[in-house]
Protein backbone atom coordinates (compact mmCIF):
# COMPACT_ATOMS: atom_id res chain seq x y z
CA UNK A 1 0.00 0.00 0.00
CA UNK A 2 1.59 3.38 -0.63
CA UNK A 3 0.97 6.18 1.84
CA UNK A 4 -1.63 7.95 0.15
CA UNK A 5 -3.90 4.64 0.41
CA UNK A 6 -3.12 4.19 3.94
CA UNK A 7 -3.91 7.82 4.72
CA UNK A 8 -7.19 7.42 2.92
CA UNK A 9 -8.01 3.71 4.76
CA UNK A 10 -6.96 6.14 7.86
CA UNK A 11 -9.64 8.87 6.83
CA UNK A 12 -11.95 6.29 5.85
CA UNK A 13 -12.22 3.93 8.95
CA UNK A 14 -12.38 7.38 11.40
CA UNK A 15 -15.17 8.59 9.17
CA UNK A 16 -16.90 4.75 9.67
CA UNK A 17 -16.52 4.75 13.43
CA UNK A 18 -17.95 7.99 13.66
CA UNK A 19 -20.93 6.77 11.44
CA UNK A 20 -21.41 3.37 12.61
CA UNK A 21 -22.00 4.46 15.98
CA UNK A 22 -25.75 6.19 15.08
CA UNK A 23 -27.54 3.86 12.25
CA UNK A 24 -29.74 6.84 10.56
CA UNK A 25 -28.05 10.08 10.41
CA UNK A 26 -30.31 12.44 8.15
CA UNK A 27 -29.81 16.28 8.05
CA UNK A 28 -31.07 17.44 11.56
CA UNK A 29 -34.42 17.50 11.62
CA UNK A 30 -36.00 18.45 15.15
CA UNK A 31 -38.92 15.44 15.73
CA UNK A 32 -42.26 16.34 16.24
CA UNK A 33 -43.34 17.10 19.73
CA UNK A 34 -39.95 17.96 20.45
CA UNK A 35 -40.21 21.69 20.95
CA UNK A 36 -42.91 23.01 23.85
CA UNK A 37 -45.92 25.05 22.12
CA UNK A 38 -44.71 28.34 22.52
CA UNK A 39 -41.31 27.75 20.75
CA UNK A 40 -43.32 26.54 18.04
CA UNK A 41 -45.30 29.08 17.58
CA UNK A 42 -42.63 31.89 18.09
CA UNK A 43 -40.44 30.10 15.02
CA UNK A 44 -42.85 30.39 13.05
CA UNK A 45 -43.53 33.83 13.58
CA UNK A 46 -39.82 34.26 12.54
CA UNK A 47 -40.21 32.53 9.49
CA UNK A 48 -43.18 34.35 7.68
CA UNK A 49 -41.53 37.51 6.89
CA UNK A 50 -39.23 35.51 4.81
CA UNK A 51 -41.65 33.17 3.69
CA UNK A 52 -44.01 36.43 2.43
CA UNK A 53 -40.67 37.31 0.90
CA UNK A 54 -40.31 34.40 -1.27
CA UNK A 55 -44.03 33.91 -1.57
CA UNK A 56 -43.91 37.30 -3.43
CA UNK A 57 -40.95 36.87 -5.42
CA UNK A 58 -42.29 33.65 -6.50
CA UNK A 59 -46.12 35.43 -7.78
CA UNK A 60 -43.99 37.92 -9.18
CA UNK A 61 -41.94 35.68 -11.22
CA UNK A 62 -45.10 33.31 -12.29
CA UNK A 63 -47.52 36.28 -13.56
CA UNK A 64 -44.56 37.08 -15.60
CA UNK A 65 -43.94 34.10 -16.79
CA UNK A 66 -46.09 31.61 -16.33
CA UNK A 67 -44.44 28.50 -17.97
CA UNK A 68 -42.08 29.16 -15.05
CA UNK A 69 -44.61 27.41 -12.99
CA UNK A 70 -43.28 23.51 -13.68
CA UNK A 71 -39.41 24.59 -13.75
CA UNK A 72 -40.34 25.66 -9.59
CA UNK A 73 -41.88 22.58 -8.90
CA UNK A 74 -39.76 20.00 -10.63
CA UNK A 75 -36.43 21.89 -8.49
CA UNK A 76 -38.79 21.13 -5.60
CA UNK A 77 -39.45 17.86 -6.19
CA UNK A 78 -35.63 17.57 -6.78
CA UNK A 79 -34.37 19.55 -3.70
CA UNK A 80 -36.89 16.62 -2.00
CA UNK A 81 -35.60 13.56 -3.84
CA UNK A 82 -31.69 14.78 -3.63
CA UNK A 83 -32.45 14.83 0.44
CA UNK A 84 -34.50 11.65 0.21
CA UNK A 85 -31.86 9.20 -1.59
CA UNK A 86 -29.14 7.87 0.69
CA UNK A 87 -25.71 9.30 -0.28
CA UNK A 88 -23.00 6.51 0.19
CA UNK A 89 -21.36 6.68 3.42
CA UNK A 90 -18.18 4.71 4.15
CA UNK A 91 -19.91 2.19 6.92
CA UNK A 92 -23.03 1.40 4.87
CA UNK A 93 -25.19 3.27 7.24
CA UNK A 94 -28.20 5.21 5.51
CA UNK A 95 -27.02 9.09 5.85
CA UNK A 96 -28.41 11.94 3.22
CA UNK A 97 -28.02 15.59 1.93
CA UNK A 98 -30.10 18.73 3.25
CA UNK A 99 -29.96 19.65 -0.44
CA UNK A 100 -31.14 23.33 1.02
CA UNK A 101 -27.42 24.72 -0.10
CA UNK A 102 -27.45 22.88 -3.65
CA UNK A 103 -30.86 24.46 -4.08
CA UNK A 104 -29.75 27.93 -2.56
CA UNK A 105 -27.04 28.05 -5.35
CA UNK A 106 -29.26 27.04 -8.44
CA UNK A 107 -32.02 28.58 -7.09
CA UNK A 108 -31.42 31.97 -5.14
CA UNK A 109 -32.43 31.91 -1.46
CA UNK A 110 -35.79 33.49 -1.51
CA UNK A 111 -37.64 31.11 -3.77
CA UNK A 112 -35.79 28.20 -1.65
CA UNK A 113 -38.01 29.68 1.38
CA UNK A 114 -40.77 28.01 -0.26
CA UNK A 115 -40.05 25.14 -1.91
CA UNK A 116 -38.02 24.24 1.45
CA UNK A 117 -41.44 25.05 2.92
CA UNK A 118 -43.22 22.19 1.08
CA UNK A 119 -40.46 20.08 1.26
CA UNK A 120 -40.21 19.99 4.73
CA UNK A 121 -44.11 19.53 5.19
CA UNK A 122 -44.17 16.26 2.42
CA UNK A 123 -40.96 14.89 4.48
CA UNK A 124 -42.85 15.47 7.60
CA UNK A 125 -45.89 13.51 5.64
CA UNK A 126 -44.33 10.77 4.05
CA UNK A 127 -40.50 10.24 5.15
CA UNK A 128 -41.19 11.27 9.35
CA UNK A 129 -38.26 13.59 8.97
CA UNK A 130 -39.37 16.80 10.99
CA UNK A 131 -42.68 17.13 12.32
CA UNK A 132 -45.72 19.53 11.81
CA UNK A 133 -45.29 20.75 14.59
CA UNK A 134 -41.89 21.88 14.77
CA UNK A 135 -41.97 22.69 10.87
CA UNK A 136 -42.11 26.51 11.83
CA UNK A 137 -38.30 25.66 13.78
CA UNK A 138 -36.92 23.15 10.57
CA UNK A 139 -38.12 26.12 8.46
CA UNK A 140 -35.79 28.72 10.24
CA UNK A 141 -32.76 26.56 10.66
CA UNK A 142 -33.15 24.23 7.25
CA UNK A 143 -35.03 26.89 4.43
CA UNK A 144 -34.19 30.30 5.96
CA UNK A 145 -30.83 30.08 7.59
CA UNK A 146 -28.82 27.49 6.18
CA UNK A 147 -29.33 29.02 2.33
CA UNK A 148 -28.80 32.47 2.38
CA UNK A 149 -25.89 31.56 4.33
CA UNK A 150 -25.02 29.04 1.62
CA UNK A 151 -25.79 32.16 -1.24
CA UNK A 152 -23.98 35.14 0.99
CA UNK A 153 -20.90 32.50 0.21
CA UNK A 154 -21.33 31.31 -2.60
CA UNK A 155 -21.81 35.41 -4.12
CA UNK A 156 -19.13 36.26 -1.81
CA UNK A 157 -16.17 33.80 -3.48
CA UNK A 158 -17.64 34.31 -6.81
CA UNK A 159 -17.18 38.35 -6.32
CA UNK A 160 -13.95 37.47 -4.64
CA UNK A 161 -12.80 35.54 -7.44
CA UNK A 162 -11.83 32.70 -5.43
CA UNK A 163 -11.99 28.82 -7.62
CA UNK A 164 -15.30 28.23 -8.37
CA UNK A 165 -15.13 24.89 -6.77
CA UNK A 166 -13.69 25.89 -3.69
CA UNK A 167 -16.62 28.48 -3.32
CA UNK A 168 -19.17 26.09 -3.78
CA UNK A 169 -17.53 23.83 -1.15
CA UNK A 170 -17.10 26.54 1.40
CA UNK A 171 -21.21 27.40 0.24
CA UNK A 172 -22.39 23.87 0.47
CA UNK A 173 -20.73 23.10 4.19
CA UNK A 174 -20.92 26.46 5.89
CA UNK A 175 -25.13 26.35 5.10
CA UNK A 176 -25.01 22.66 6.52
CA UNK A 177 -23.23 23.77 9.27
CA UNK A 178 -25.30 27.03 10.13
CA UNK A 179 -28.02 24.95 10.19
CA UNK A 180 -26.95 22.65 12.31
CA UNK A 181 -25.60 25.11 15.15
CA UNK A 182 -29.00 26.79 14.60
CA UNK A 183 -30.76 24.03 15.09
CA UNK A 184 -28.28 23.37 18.66
CA UNK A 185 -29.79 26.51 19.56
CA UNK A 186 -33.33 26.21 19.11
CA UNK A 187 -32.89 22.94 21.05
CA UNK A 188 -30.66 24.65 23.63
CA UNK A 189 -33.93 27.54 23.93
CA UNK A 190 -36.45 25.02 24.63
CA UNK A 191 -34.51 22.63 27.01
CA UNK A 192 -31.78 23.99 29.58
CA UNK A 193 -33.51 22.89 32.65
CA UNK A 194 -30.76 22.71 34.66
CA UNK A 195 -27.95 24.99 32.82
CA UNK A 196 -27.64 27.75 31.13
CA UNK A 197 -28.00 28.66 27.65
CA UNK A 198 -24.86 28.39 27.10
CA UNK A 199 -24.14 25.15 28.76
CA UNK A 200 -27.40 23.49 26.65
CA UNK A 201 -25.73 24.64 23.27
CA UNK A 202 -22.34 23.14 23.66
CA UNK A 203 -23.66 19.95 25.00
CA UNK A 204 -26.46 19.77 21.97
CA UNK A 205 -23.71 20.88 19.85
CA UNK A 206 -21.09 18.35 20.74
CA UNK A 207 -23.41 15.72 20.94
CA UNK A 208 -24.50 15.99 17.15
CA UNK A 209 -20.82 17.05 16.05
CA UNK A 210 -19.71 13.30 14.89
CA UNK A 211 -22.67 12.91 12.76
CA UNK A 212 -23.33 16.36 11.29
CA UNK A 213 -19.73 17.18 10.73
CA UNK A 214 -18.95 14.58 8.13
CA UNK A 215 -22.47 14.83 6.36
CA UNK A 216 -21.56 18.53 5.76
CA UNK A 217 -18.08 17.46 4.48
CA UNK A 218 -19.50 14.63 2.00
CA UNK A 219 -22.76 17.09 1.49
CA UNK A 220 -20.29 19.90 0.14
CA UNK A 221 -18.17 17.92 -2.08
CA UNK A 222 -21.58 16.10 -3.56
CA UNK A 223 -22.51 19.63 -3.93
CA UNK A 224 -19.36 20.72 -6.04
CA UNK A 225 -19.48 17.34 -7.86
CA UNK A 226 -23.59 18.02 -9.05
CA UNK A 227 -23.03 21.72 -10.05
CA UNK A 228 -19.86 20.82 -11.93
CA UNK A 229 -21.73 18.05 -13.52
CA UNK A 230 -24.55 20.54 -14.40
CA UNK A 231 -21.71 23.00 -15.99
CA UNK A 232 -20.87 20.60 -17.99
CA UNK A 233 -24.03 18.94 -19.77
CA UNK A 234 -26.84 20.89 -18.51
CA UNK A 235 -25.76 24.97 -19.99
CA UNK A 236 -29.28 25.45 -21.61
CA UNK A 237 -30.77 24.31 -18.42
CA UNK A 238 -29.03 26.44 -15.80
CA UNK A 239 -29.97 29.63 -18.74
CA UNK A 240 -33.66 28.18 -17.79
CA UNK A 241 -32.98 28.44 -13.88
CA UNK A 242 -31.01 31.93 -14.03
CA UNK A 243 -34.04 33.01 -15.97
CA UNK A 244 -36.03 32.45 -12.72
CA UNK A 245 -33.53 34.48 -10.61
CA UNK A 246 -33.48 37.10 -13.23
CA UNK A 247 -37.14 37.47 -12.77
CA UNK A 248 -36.85 38.43 -9.18
CA UNK B 1 -41.08 4.02 -3.30
CA UNK B 2 -41.91 6.33 -0.30
CA UNK B 3 -43.45 3.15 1.94
CA UNK B 4 -45.53 5.81 3.96
CA UNK B 5 -48.15 6.77 1.25
CA UNK B 6 -48.22 3.33 -0.41
CA UNK B 7 -49.77 2.28 2.87
CA UNK B 8 -51.95 4.82 3.31
CA UNK B 9 -53.55 4.20 0.25
CA UNK B 10 -54.31 0.96 1.42
CA UNK B 11 -55.64 1.85 4.96
CA UNK B 12 -59.04 0.58 5.94
CA UNK B 13 -59.37 4.45 7.10
CA UNK B 14 -58.82 5.74 3.99
CA UNK B 15 -62.12 6.95 2.53
CA UNK B 16 -63.06 8.46 5.94
CA UNK B 17 -63.66 12.38 5.59
CA UNK B 18 -60.00 14.03 5.45
CA UNK B 19 -61.15 16.87 7.08
CA UNK B 20 -61.97 14.69 9.94
CA UNK B 21 -58.87 13.06 10.16
CA UNK B 22 -56.80 16.40 10.22
CA UNK B 23 -58.79 17.81 12.62
CA UNK B 24 -58.36 14.91 14.99
CA UNK B 25 -54.51 14.25 14.22
CA UNK B 26 -53.44 18.02 14.56
CA UNK B 27 -55.95 18.88 17.34
CA UNK B 28 -54.38 15.69 19.55
CA UNK B 29 -51.03 16.94 18.53
CA UNK B 30 -51.62 20.42 20.00
CA UNK B 31 -53.15 19.23 23.17
CA UNK B 32 -50.14 16.95 23.70
CA UNK B 33 -47.60 19.52 22.60
CA UNK B 34 -49.05 21.82 24.62
CA UNK B 35 -49.76 19.90 27.89
CA UNK B 36 -46.04 18.19 28.04
CA UNK B 37 -47.07 15.51 30.79
CA UNK B 38 -46.41 12.16 30.65
CA UNK B 39 -49.60 10.95 30.85
CA UNK B 40 -51.29 12.40 28.62
CA UNK B 41 -48.30 11.46 25.85
CA UNK B 42 -49.20 8.09 26.87
CA UNK B 43 -52.88 8.08 26.48
CA UNK B 44 -52.33 9.48 22.94
CA UNK B 45 -49.68 6.89 21.89
CA UNK B 46 -52.05 4.56 22.83
CA UNK B 47 -55.32 6.19 20.83
CA UNK B 48 -53.61 6.95 18.28
CA UNK B 49 -51.27 3.41 17.80
CA UNK B 50 -55.11 1.90 18.15
CA UNK B 51 -57.07 3.57 15.47
CA UNK B 52 -53.99 3.09 13.21
CA UNK B 53 -53.27 -0.50 13.69
CA UNK B 54 -56.82 -1.99 14.58
CA UNK B 55 -59.16 0.65 12.47
CA UNK B 56 -56.67 1.45 10.08
CA UNK B 57 -55.12 -2.04 9.57
CA UNK B 58 -51.35 -1.30 9.49
CA UNK B 59 -49.51 -4.43 10.34
CA UNK B 60 -48.54 -3.70 13.37
CA UNK B 61 -44.59 -5.01 12.97
CA UNK B 62 -44.95 -2.15 10.28
CA UNK B 63 -45.88 0.62 12.61
CA UNK B 64 -43.57 -0.49 15.72
CA UNK B 65 -40.66 -0.07 13.38
CA UNK B 66 -42.02 3.27 11.93
CA UNK B 67 -42.27 4.47 15.34
CA UNK B 68 -38.57 3.77 16.18
CA UNK B 69 -37.46 5.49 12.85
CA UNK B 70 -36.74 8.72 14.75
CA UNK B 71 -34.73 6.56 17.38
CA UNK B 72 -31.37 8.23 16.45
CA UNK B 73 -32.39 11.75 17.00
CA UNK B 74 -34.08 10.95 20.62
CA UNK B 75 -31.03 9.25 21.56
CA UNK B 76 -28.48 11.94 20.59
CA UNK B 77 -30.90 14.70 22.15
CA UNK B 78 -31.47 12.69 24.83
CA UNK B 79 -28.04 12.58 25.85
CA UNK B 80 -27.80 15.95 26.02
CA UNK B 81 -30.49 16.68 27.91
CA UNK B 82 -30.16 13.99 30.47
CA UNK B 83 -26.02 14.02 31.48
CA UNK B 84 -24.27 17.27 32.48
CA UNK B 85 -20.77 17.17 33.20
CA UNK B 86 -20.37 19.16 36.98
CA UNK B 87 -17.77 19.43 39.88
CA UNK B 88 -20.72 17.78 41.86
CA UNK B 89 -22.17 14.56 41.67
CA UNK B 90 -26.36 14.79 41.44
CA UNK B 91 -28.68 12.58 43.21
CA UNK B 92 -29.36 9.94 40.47
CA UNK B 93 -25.81 8.70 39.18
CA UNK B 94 -22.45 10.09 38.66
CA UNK B 95 -19.37 8.61 37.02
CA UNK B 96 -16.20 10.54 37.85
CA UNK B 97 -13.86 11.47 34.88
CA UNK B 98 -10.43 12.53 36.15
CA UNK B 99 -11.76 16.09 38.42
CA UNK B 100 -15.23 15.78 37.16
CA UNK B 101 -18.51 13.97 36.73
CA UNK B 102 -21.06 12.80 34.51
CA UNK B 103 -23.67 12.68 36.04
CA UNK B 104 -28.13 13.09 36.49
CA UNK B 105 -30.57 14.28 38.71
CA UNK B 106 -33.60 12.72 38.90
CA UNK B 107 -35.41 16.11 37.52
CA UNK B 108 -33.22 15.59 34.22
CA UNK B 109 -34.26 11.78 34.17
CA UNK B 110 -38.06 12.60 34.62
CA UNK B 111 -37.72 15.83 32.09
CA UNK B 112 -35.83 13.46 29.35
CA UNK B 113 -38.93 10.73 29.94
CA UNK B 114 -41.43 13.15 29.52
CA UNK B 115 -39.36 14.47 26.55
CA UNK B 116 -39.13 10.81 24.78
CA UNK B 117 -42.86 10.19 25.85
CA UNK B 118 -44.49 13.58 24.33
CA UNK B 119 -42.12 13.65 21.27
CA UNK B 120 -43.15 9.67 20.29
CA UNK B 121 -46.90 10.83 21.01
CA UNK B 122 -46.28 13.82 18.44
CA UNK B 123 -45.15 11.33 16.26
CA UNK B 124 -48.03 8.94 16.45
CA UNK B 125 -50.40 11.64 15.82
CA UNK B 126 -48.73 12.43 12.55
CA UNK B 127 -48.78 8.78 11.61
CA UNK B 128 -52.18 8.63 12.16
CA UNK B 129 -52.94 10.93 9.96
CA UNK B 130 -50.30 10.44 7.15
CA UNK B 131 -50.98 6.50 7.06
CA UNK B 132 -54.88 7.37 6.58
CA UNK B 133 -54.45 10.07 4.87
CA UNK B 134 -53.34 10.63 0.53
CA UNK B 135 -51.33 13.99 0.24
CA UNK B 136 -53.72 15.22 -1.88
CA UNK B 137 -56.86 14.82 0.24
CA UNK B 138 -54.82 17.06 2.53
CA UNK B 139 -54.03 19.68 0.38
CA UNK B 140 -57.75 19.47 -0.32
CA UNK B 141 -58.02 20.14 3.28
CA UNK B 142 -55.79 22.75 3.48
CA UNK B 143 -57.77 24.39 0.77
CA UNK B 144 -60.56 24.33 2.40
CA UNK B 145 -58.86 26.51 5.38
CA UNK B 146 -57.67 29.03 2.74
CA UNK B 147 -54.35 28.24 1.70
CA UNK B 148 -53.18 30.24 -0.93
CA UNK B 149 -53.74 28.85 -4.24
CA UNK B 150 -50.48 29.13 -5.30
CA UNK B 151 -49.16 27.38 -2.53
CA UNK B 152 -51.38 24.49 -2.92
CA UNK B 153 -51.27 24.66 -6.64
CA UNK B 154 -46.73 24.14 -6.13
CA UNK B 155 -47.67 21.48 -3.71
CA UNK B 156 -49.66 19.61 -6.06
CA UNK B 157 -47.10 19.82 -9.10
CA UNK B 158 -44.33 19.01 -6.37
CA UNK B 159 -45.98 15.61 -5.26
CA UNK B 160 -46.77 14.72 -8.34
CA UNK B 161 -42.92 15.45 -9.28
CA UNK B 162 -41.44 13.75 -6.03
CA UNK B 163 -42.56 10.23 -7.97
CA UNK B 164 -41.30 10.88 -11.59
CA UNK B 165 -38.25 11.59 -10.27
CA UNK B 166 -37.92 9.25 -7.54
CA UNK B 167 -38.13 6.78 -10.00
CA UNK B 168 -35.59 8.08 -12.41
CA UNK B 169 -33.12 8.06 -10.05
CA UNK B 170 -33.85 4.81 -8.82
CA UNK B 171 -33.07 3.34 -12.41
CA UNK B 172 -29.98 5.85 -12.95
CA UNK B 173 -28.92 4.31 -9.71
CA UNK B 174 -29.40 0.92 -10.44
CA UNK B 175 -27.49 0.76 -14.06
CA UNK B 176 -24.61 2.79 -12.03
CA UNK B 177 -24.53 -0.28 -9.62
CA UNK B 178 -24.98 -2.57 -13.01
CA UNK B 179 -21.57 -0.65 -14.08
CA UNK B 180 -20.10 -0.80 -10.74
CA UNK B 181 -20.28 2.32 -10.22
CA UNK B 182 -20.48 1.64 -6.19
CA UNK B 183 -17.35 -0.14 -6.74
CA UNK B 184 -15.41 1.91 -4.05
CA UNK B 185 -16.29 5.19 -1.93
CA UNK B 186 -14.58 7.49 -4.55
CA UNK B 187 -16.26 6.17 -7.35
CA UNK B 188 -19.94 5.79 -5.34
CA UNK B 189 -19.34 10.06 -5.06
CA UNK B 190 -18.92 10.51 -8.29
CA UNK B 191 -21.67 8.07 -9.27
CA UNK B 192 -23.84 10.12 -6.47
CA UNK B 193 -22.76 13.44 -8.32
CA UNK B 194 -23.52 12.18 -11.57
CA UNK B 195 -26.65 11.05 -10.78
CA UNK B 196 -27.67 14.63 -9.26
CA UNK B 197 -26.58 16.41 -12.19
CA UNK B 198 -28.48 14.14 -15.10
CA UNK B 199 -31.49 14.20 -12.49
CA UNK B 200 -31.62 18.01 -12.59
CA UNK B 201 -31.16 18.09 -16.15
CA UNK B 202 -34.10 15.21 -16.50
CA UNK B 203 -36.18 17.36 -14.25
CA UNK B 204 -35.85 20.70 -16.39
CA UNK B 205 -36.32 19.18 -19.47
CA UNK B 206 -39.71 17.14 -18.17
CA UNK B 207 -40.97 20.68 -16.27
CA UNK B 208 -40.86 22.24 -20.30
CA UNK B 209 -42.69 18.98 -22.06
CA UNK B 210 -44.91 19.41 -19.13
CA UNK B 211 -46.02 22.29 -19.47
CA UNK B 212 -46.56 21.88 -22.91
CA UNK B 213 -48.46 19.35 -22.33
CA UNK B 214 -50.78 21.32 -19.51
CA UNK B 215 -51.47 24.28 -21.68
CA UNK B 216 -52.10 22.06 -24.72
CA UNK B 217 -55.22 20.90 -22.42
CA UNK B 218 -56.12 24.87 -21.98
CA UNK B 219 -53.91 25.05 -18.40
CA UNK B 220 -54.99 28.42 -17.11
CA UNK B 221 -52.98 29.06 -14.26
CA UNK B 222 -55.28 26.32 -12.05
CA UNK B 223 -55.36 22.94 -11.98
CA UNK B 224 -58.51 21.32 -11.89
CA UNK B 225 -58.79 17.94 -10.08
CA UNK B 226 -62.58 16.80 -8.72
CA UNK B 227 -62.24 15.51 -5.15
CA UNK B 228 -63.61 12.41 -3.88
CA UNK B 229 -66.60 13.78 -1.54
CA UNK B 230 -66.81 11.39 1.29
CA UNK B 231 -69.46 13.38 3.20
CA UNK B 232 -68.39 13.69 7.55
CA UNK B 233 -70.69 11.05 9.56
CA UNK B 234 -71.85 12.56 12.50
CA UNK B 235 -70.90 9.75 14.78
CA UNK B 236 -67.02 10.22 13.87
CA UNK B 237 -67.36 14.08 14.57
CA UNK B 238 -69.13 12.93 18.05
CA UNK B 239 -66.29 10.51 19.18
CA UNK B 240 -63.42 13.38 18.13
CA UNK B 241 -65.09 16.26 19.75
CA UNK B 242 -65.54 14.02 23.17
CA UNK B 243 -62.15 12.24 23.11
CA UNK B 244 -60.40 15.76 22.33
CA UNK B 245 -62.69 17.82 25.19
CA UNK B 246 -61.89 14.75 27.43
CA UNK B 247 -58.41 14.75 26.52
CA UNK B 248 -58.00 18.40 27.52
CA UNK B 249 -60.03 18.24 30.58
CA UNK B 250 -58.10 15.86 31.66
CA UNK B 251 -54.36 17.53 30.54
CA UNK B 252 -55.74 20.88 32.13
CA UNK B 253 -56.52 18.60 35.64
CA UNK B 254 -52.97 17.32 35.58
CA UNK B 255 -51.20 20.57 34.81
CA UNK B 256 -52.77 23.02 37.22
CA UNK B 257 -54.51 20.98 39.85
CA UNK B 258 -52.28 18.21 40.69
Amino acid sequence: MSKQQKRILALSAALALSFGIVPNVSAMHIMEGYLPGGFCIAWGILCVPFLAAGFFSIRKTLQEHRSLITLLAMSGAFIFVISSLKIPSVSGSCSHMTGTGLGAILFGPSAVSILGLIVLLFQALLLAHGGLTTIGANTFSMAVAGPFVSFGIYTLCKKSGMNRRAGIFLAALAGDLFTYCVTALQMALAHHADTTIGGALAKFLVVFAPTQIPLAVIEGILTVLIVMGLETYAKPELKAIGFIKEGK
Amino acid sequence: MITIDKLCYHSKLRYENAGEKFAFAVITLCICVMSRSIAVACIVLAATGILSVWKGGIPVVRYLRFLTLPLAFLFLSTIAIMFHIKKTPLDLFAIPVGGWYITTSMDSFLYALQLILTALAGVSCLYFLSFSTPVPDILHVLRRLHCPGLLIELMLLIYRFIFILLDTASAISTAQSCRLGNRDYRTSLKSFGLLGSVLMIRAVSRSGKLYDAMEARCYDGRIQVLPENHPPKKKVILWIVLFDTALLLFAIWRKFLV
